[in-house]
């Protein structure tokens, strides 16, 4: 699945364009993305931080692309996540790397990090399972 | 909302209602119900938090949103003294798909707080349906407590 094709069903998703992101690099395992900061994702309007609820979406996000980057309708079926919250997510791009941790017949499990200038200063990570049937 | 003061009702709409820009006003979130025991707030079916072409089936991630959002509220209504506010983590359990145009309800509250930190779960369903919870979550945040309110810190920028 080319990285284009993926955009183009990325660009299909309404809450994935109110998310504003982009696939950047994606492989059976992994897929890695990118989003640019709008006003409506901020969570604390004096600092201009994330809202730590779009920083969880997005990263459910690329989870699910790498998952299922193949998706037709409807981005993979989440059953659940948990997300740790590092550092605050300043203004600017936000990046998400998601590893499929394993891929069964009937369940997913997909680490997700993200972060803005250095990868080594993770804003967030988490955990995310997938229902694929 | 006998036990909430007047003051900090009108805090609180100020910070919520007034905000102008951020994912709060985007949802354009309404509180329905606060006390200390716990906060109730809807959210208005929005089709940019949809993932389907019809646009009647919500995105995970808006209903994790809006738990934390909430989740920010029952904390600043039942603890005192509060300067900054940040998740720690949160879990979210998707129990059903969120396919509906109806509004979206968020129970929330805390039900333990200490010095440093909060412990928050809450329940998220369509409005009538309350026997079908959508999502159901629960987090922690870490509290800092100083000369500056949260409220000030919000709404006057005095911290971070």
């Amino acid at each position: 699945m080319d990285v284009q094709t993926v955009n183009a069903n990325v660009s299909r998703v309404p809450f994935f364009r109110f998310l504003n992101f982009e696939v950047r690099s994606l492989d059976s395992l992994h897929a890695e993305a990118e989003m640019t900061f709008d006003d409506p994702h901020i969570g604390n309007p004096i600092m201009e931080y994330y809202h730590g609820g779009i920083i969880a979406s997005f990263m459910e996000a690329t989870a699910a692309i790498a998952v299922q980057p193949d998706f037709a309708d409807v981005p993979a079926k989440p059953i659940n996540l948990t997300v740790d919250y590092l550092r605050p997510g300043v203004k600017g791009p936000l990046f998400a790397r998601a590893n499929v941790t394993r891929k069964g017949k009937r369940m997913a499990s997909v680490s997700v990090l993200s972060w803005q200038t250095d990868r080594e200063k993770a804003v967030a990570e988490g955990l995310y399972h997938f229902l694929l049937v | 909302m006998s036990d909430i003061t007047q003051k900090k009702m009108e805090q609180i709409a100020q910070m919520w209602n007034a905000r102008g820009k951020g994912l709060i006003t985007h949802m354009a979130l309404e509180i329905e119900e606060v006390s200390t025991e716990r906060v109730r707030v809807r959210m208005p079916f929005n089709p940019d938090f949809c993932v389907d072409a019809e646009q009647s089936l919500l995105h995970g991630g808006i209903l994790t949103a809006l738990l934390d959002s909430v989740f920010g509220l029952a904390n600043f209504v039942a603890i005192e003294g509060v300067s900054t506010m940040a998740t720690l983590d949160l879990r979210v359990d998707y129990l059903r798909p969120a396919r509906s145009r109806a509004d979206v309800i968020v129970q929330a509250h805390c039900f333990r707080k200490t010095r440093h930190i909060a412990f928050n779960s809450g329940s998220v369903w369509f409005a009538g349906h309350e026997d079908a919870e959508i999502a159901r979550g629960t987090a922690s945040f870490a509290l800092t407590r100083g000369e500056t309110s949260l409220f000030d810190a919000m709404t006057k920028g005095k911290t971070s």
